[in-house]
């Protein structure tokens, strides 16, 4: 049975989300090639997990873990006439087979699992390991690898998560893109002390840092802790003479941050910063099926959605105020 | 650009920067193609695929009147009098006339090559024509399955081969002209030959267990590019001259050559009357066309007719003096070249380069302009999509899928080792972004020297989901030329001719001086016979499966090849072993088919390529005389590279490696299809779908370890080094066979459709591939589903050998038009070409899918397992997305491209 929780936040334990202790090692959910719409040219994607943050929106709610963890892709089992497979491999009994045919199983067992036995004998892959560890000269050098194929204009792009969570893996690795003259984008929170932060960005040409609320509370019921330390390390960030270009990115999403009052204060905190780049993405439900895969509940199943008027008539509002503002894939790179 | 745009850009202008020429802008709109093509298109949709007898019957009562004569002139007399006899159609908007047949999508037997399949239908056909007719109400439900194929018989039309349409009254005459050729077609002659063989059991068998699929003399023709040099630059009333000269200066003379010198003067006389057949041809077209134009009310297509009939009229007598007039040459001998044998992949070759000094020449006389070429050239997109093959259903099917791979190169080096790309170029890509029919397909020869515009020109071309441009490697290519015909003496500048026959078999050219407007200009084409037609698609994996059987093929229950009887220990010794085998079935396909081949040059040598492909005319031989400047052109051709690579890779790890089974174990979980029910039973043949049976989990454990072995396409060097294995032994192996031109042959990686058919008779493979179900695509491609680590990972794979080491290597890729969307799209999309090339990959090709793809997709999403989506910071697999947003990203992905 998945647990009756109904906030995601509760969900999650707080040794879920603790930074492990690996030495320098990074914990990494996925390496997309060929990546076009996160930061300049053809780029790869580096999405390392674990997350400071909890939105109750989230499309990879997966992220949020750090460490190895177990998805089950329910829907995904084909094999459904006798397969015993994954309840033979399990050592735990946490899967059972129902009278349908289905497998089930106790995520109470399943989410302190260290050793996943059950993933590599299924052969539609309905149960499996997410979260990988890497060496950072093993991360490099698939990244030199990767140079190869990305053209004159791309380069790598950490994302998550929050890829600053495991700053010191990623600065490891970042100094080596320095050396090797890799282009280098971020997609963060921001959500980190500051002298971690100042640190991270030095190595970082390129980043979107997302402002979800200008409202302090509103930005602790949407994600789970407040916007103070998020907007001064942006303006830390402005004032230490970082020279990277940076857009702020925002989920845009109906009855939570879609009025024109956030609009407004968003534009005021970019002007006293000199910022003129914004991204408002459309609220969208493509990470449903990872909040039942993980066996959480999503709250957002049935509300947040924008109409293309509204989000057209919000791009206006910060196009008066000469901000360019950038809606879902559209960011000039 | 909308109110919103521009004020970024004003935005980011007062930043200092410059947007304009960054990403998001939306490329040109491509113009709507010309009306001709619009009104010919409508009527190439409503019309059949045809065959009739007309050719025939002309063909096989000139061979019979001149019965007893030297054999070469005999043949040319009859391809060049059928000809001359085929009813000319012109219509109403064309400006290029000319097809195959009097039909517009119209083709018809050879039953000179291949009279078995007609002779034994013989009796249900003439069955067929006393059958009374159907109900009208039959006849038109019918009409409307298929497209333009006649997949049954219906009214007055029967069916043959489920494709063509054939007139009941043409039936006798079929049957009777097929009669003539019992026992002494092409195909009866080498297989009375073949017989003598005391293999000749090894050969039936290997073709029965479809262990190699079909047989040389199907197709004698083709894969190969065809040269246009010698009617641009002579015309055919000066190519008869030169036939008399030549005829005066070699009839009597062996020259140095004691075996074929004698030969030449009987080629001249041959060439001649095959001009004359060319020209009579083209003449009777302008008749037409001028019989028209006096029975015409409307004075605008009075005149066009009459313009058709004095560009034919020049065509048939004088060398092109237009660039209208140039085309219309270079399709007259392409379909007199397709006409002459059953032929498929008989390819246009570099045509925008063969055709600049004409095009460039009208251009500076201002007689055209750029709007009257473009619209020539959709209009020979319409006659190049008509050419069909009339072949058996199993090889216009089972092979083809009905394509006929006219295909047409763009790009690559000249003569001096400079870019290639003309002007005329890149009218030729706008022509078929405007007009968008499948044939002929396109190929870039990518070279880093290629002109960025005309990249993206062509990359454009290739984001509108057509599928080309493919995208060929042409210092890969040039390097592939020098290693096989080096031998034969080619240098640095021919190796620079080369292109693309058929879909994707490189084939050798040469660069021959076209005088044209005061000034001498190098142009490139074919020079070779067939690059094909040695031993045809062979299943690698379906001989790995015979080794663990023991040569025994358990889907027939018959053995195959002889019992190995060895107890398999060892990796190596597998491998051994399933060398051998290869050997064994490659050692007598050879043999039969170079002996159908050598039949086929005796009998039938090609009247209308002899005369154009370089040296024929200089050395006064035909093309099955070695008349062609190269000739080792005959290949072995691969089906299933990467389904036998992966299996290999699962076998190595878990019998030998971890030894979590034995090689028995395994075996018998491939003979019992892993406990599932197989594909014969269930009638399913998605690689996705498995039904249990009740002994299923006993195989539960094998199965799911065969899955997640090491597979190609992760930059996994367990399974790659494989990969590199192979094509290290193939290297080698393969020029130990020798075709009936004496020359050693070479790996060609070309599976076209056979991946099905090769795939259905193979039991279940160690990779975890189900019995029945297709092989892996491509001859690089991942095997679906199984390629975790992106794109790049896929290329690094792919090159851990040397391309050139072969023919051609073959990647297929699936993209979402949301990543290529707008001009910045289109840039990312040469950037992954481009890496690509760099590494040295010959090959590729993309799907581009759109939402109508995304619409089945979710009808039957199993089919479209690797499709992923993109929106908004997020991806994600097609089908592990709910309908609701499977709906939304449709109504979305329309809305962009709107």
């Amino acid at each position: 049975m998945p647990p009756a929780a109904h906030s995601p936040v509760k969900n999650m334990k707080a040794e879920d989300i603790r930074k492990p202790d690996m030495e320098k090692k990074g914990l990494i959910f996925d390496i997309q090639a060929f990546s076009v719409h996160d930061g300049p040219g053809c780029r790869t994607n580096v999405f390392l997990a674990g997350c400071p943050l909890q939105c109750k929106w989230c499309a990879n709610p997966e992220s949020w873990i750090c460490k190895k963890h177990l998805m089950f892709a329910e829907k995904m089992c084909k094999y459904d006439h006798g397969c015993r497979a994954c309840k033979d491999a399990c050592p735990y009994g946490s899967i059972v087979i129902t009278e349908s045919e289905k497998p089930r199983i106790n995520w109470e067992i399943c989410k302190n699992c260290r050793t996943f036995e059950c993933t590599g004998v299924c052969p539609n892959n309905v149960l499996k390991q997410c979260v990988k560890e890497y060496e950072p000269e093993e991360l490099v050098s698939i990244l030199r690898r990767d140079f190869n194929n990305w053209g004159a204009e791309g380069g790598v792009t950490f994302s998550g998560g929050d890829p600053m969570l495991q700053h010191e893996f990623l600065i490891e690795v970042l100094k080596d893109c320095r050396k090797w003259n890799i282009h280098t984008a971020i997609e963060t929170s921001a959500y980190f002390p500051e002298e971690i932060f100042l640190q991270v960005m030095e190595y970082i040409h390129f980043a979107f840092i997302d402002v979800k609320n200008m409202d302090s509370i509103a930005h602790e019921m949407g994600t789970g802790v407040g916007n103070e330390r998020i907007l001064s390390n942006i303006s830390a960030l402005k004032a230490s003479g970082w020279k990277g270009r940076l857009v702020l990115r925002q989920p845009t999403i109906s009855g939570y941050n879609d009025s024109d009052e956030n609009a407004r204060q968003l534009i005021a905190f970019m002007q006293e910063n000199d910022l003129f780049e914004v991204n408002l993405l459309k609220f969208h439900r493509l990470g449903t099926t990872k909040w039942e895969q993980l066996g959480k509940t999503y709250e957002y199943s049935d509300h947040g959605d924008m109409s293309d008027q509204r989000m057209k008539e919000l791009q206006n509002i910060y196009l008066k105020a000469n901000i360019a503002c950038y809606i879902g894939d559209d960011t000039l790179f | 650009m909308n109110d919103a745009q521009s004020k970024i850009y004003d935005i980011l202008k007062a930043r200092g920067i410059d947007a304009e020429n960054a990403d998001g802008i939306k490329e040109e709109d491509i113009p709507e193609a010309s009306e001709r093509f619009s009104k010919l298109m409508e009527i190439y949709y409503s019309m059949k695929v045809t065959a009739d007898m007309e050719i025939p019957y002309w063909y096989n009562r000139l061979w019979w009147e001149n019965d007893g004569d030297i054999l070469e002139v005999r043949r040319a007399r009859a391809v060049g009098g059928a000809y001359a006899h085929s009813t000319p159609t012109v219509l109403p908007y064309e400006k290029l006339v000319m097809s195959k047949t009097k039909n517009f999508r119209g083709a018809f037997p050879f039953p000179w090559v291949c009279a078995s399949f007609f002779n034994s239908l013989a009796e249900s056909l003439m069955n067929e024509v006393d059958a009374p007719a159907e109900s009208e109400a039959d006849a038109v439900s019918v009409v409307g399955a298929g497209g333009g194929n006649v997949t049954e018989s219906y009214g007055d039309i029967i069916s043959i081969a489920k494709k063509f349409g054939m007139r009941k009254e043409e039936i006798p005459v079929l049957v009777k002209v097929s009669k003539y050729w019992e026992g002494i077609s092409v195909e009866d002659i080498s297989d009375k030959y073949a017989q003598m063989l005391p293999d000749y059991d090894q050969f039936k068998r290997n073709m029965d267990a479809v262990v190699v699929m079909f047989d040389s003399f199907a197709i004698p023709q083709g894969r190969e590019v065809i040269n246009y040099y010698m009617p641009l630059q002579y015309g055919f009333d000066r190519i008869i001259q030169l036939c008399d000269e030549k005829i005066n200066e070699t009839m009597g003379e062996a020259g140095e050559d004691g075996i074929l010198g004698m030969s030449r003067g009987y080629y001249y006389a041959a060439m001649k009357e095959i001009t004359a057949g060319l020209s009579k041809w083209c003449d009777n077209y302008g008749k037409r066309a001028e019989d028209l134009a006096t029975r015409e009310p409307d004075e605008e297509v009075r005149a066009n007719y009459l313009e058709i009939a004095q560009v034919m009229h020049n065509v048939a007598h004088k060398r092109p003096s237009t660039f209208r007039e140039a085309l219309q040459m270079t399709l007259c001998c392409h379909l007199g070249v397709v006409n002459e044998d059953p032929q498929s992949g008989q390819s246009i070759g570099r045509l925008g380069q063969v055709l600049q000094p004409f095009y460039e020449k009208d251009m500076e006389d201002g007689i055209t302009t750029d709007e009257e070429v473009i619209e020539l050239l959709e209009l020979y997109r319409i006659k190049i999509t008509c050419i069909e093959c009339f072949a058996s259903a199993g090889v216009s099917g089972g092979v083809l899928s009905g394509n006929t791979f006219n295909n047409l190169s763009l790009g690559g080096q000249n003569y001096d080792g400079l870019s290639a790309v003309t002007p005329l170029e890149y009218l030729i890509v706008e022509a078929a972004m405007r007009a968008k029919t499948p044939q002929p397909t396109l190929s870039v020869l990518y070279d880093e020297k290629t002109p960025e515009d005309f990249l993206m020109k062509a990359a454009a071309c290739t984001k509108l989901g057509m599928g080309f441009p493919a995208w060929m490697n042409n210092q890969t290519g040039m390097n592939f030329m020098l290693r096989q015909y080096g031998a034969e003496g080619m240098d640095l500048y021919d190796a620079r001719a080369w292109c693309l026959g058929g879909c994707l078999e490189s084939a050798p050219g040469c660069f021959m001086p076209l005088d044209y407007n005061g000034k001498v200009t190098m142009i490139p084409g074919g020079a070779s016979p067939t690059c094909g037609t040695g031993i045809h698609f062979t299943g690698l994996p379906k001989i790995l499966e015979l080794v663990l059987t023991n040569g025994l093929d358990k889907r027939t229950g018959k053995q195959v090849f002889p019992p190995h009887n060895e107890k398999i220990d060892t990796y190596e010794q597998m491998v051994d072993l399933w060398k051998k085998y290869l050997d064994i079935s490659n050692r007598i396909v050879n043999r039969i088919n170079n002996m159908q081949m050598d039949i086929w040059r005796k009998y039938n040598m090609p009247a209308v390529n002899s005369l154009l492909k370089p040296d024929c005319f200089a050395k006064g031989q035909h093309i099955g005389n070695c008349g062609s400047r190269y000739n080792a052109c005959i290949n072995f051709e691969s089906c299933g590279t990467i389904t036998f690579i992966n299996s290999l890779a699962s076998i190595k790890k878990n019998v030998f490696d971890d030894r979590a089974f034995t090689l028995e174990e395994m075996t018998e979980a491939l003979v019992n299809n892993f406990g599932f029910k197989t594909a014969y039973e269930t009638n399913v043949f998605s690689p996705d779908f498995r039904e249990s049976t009740e002994s299923a989990s006993k195989y539960d454990r094998i199965f799911a370890a065969c899955i997640h072995a090491p597979k190609y396409g992760n930059a996994d060097s367990y399974v790659d080094s494989l990969l590199k294995d192979y094509h290290m032994f193939m290297l080698h192996y393969l020029p130990t066979l020798r075709s009936y031109y004496g020359k050693p042959e070479y790996l060609c990686q070309i599976s076209v459709s056979t991946h099905g058919p090769q795939g259905f008779v193979t039991l279940a493979t160690p990779d975890g591939r189900l019995a029945g179900t297709t092989y892996s695509d491509g001859s690089v491609s991942a095997a679906a589903g199984t390629d975790k680590n992106g794109i790049y990972a896929i290329f690094e794979s792919a090159t851990v050998y040397d391309h050139s080491q072969n023919q051609n290597a073959q990647m297929n890729l699936k993209l979402h038009p949301s990543a290529v969307k707008g001009l910045s799209g289109t840039r990312k999309l040469l950037d992954v070409i481009r890496a690509y090339m760099r590494k040295g990959g010959f090959h590729v090709q993309f799907n581009v899918v759109g939402s109508d793809t995304l619409k089945e997709a979710q009808k039957e999403p199993d089919k479209y397992r690797d499709l992923m989506v993109r929106v908004a910071g997020f991806t994600q697999y097609w089908c592990e997305i709910g309908k609701p947003i499977q709906d939304e990203v449709i109504y979305r992905t329309e809305y962009d491209q709107a």
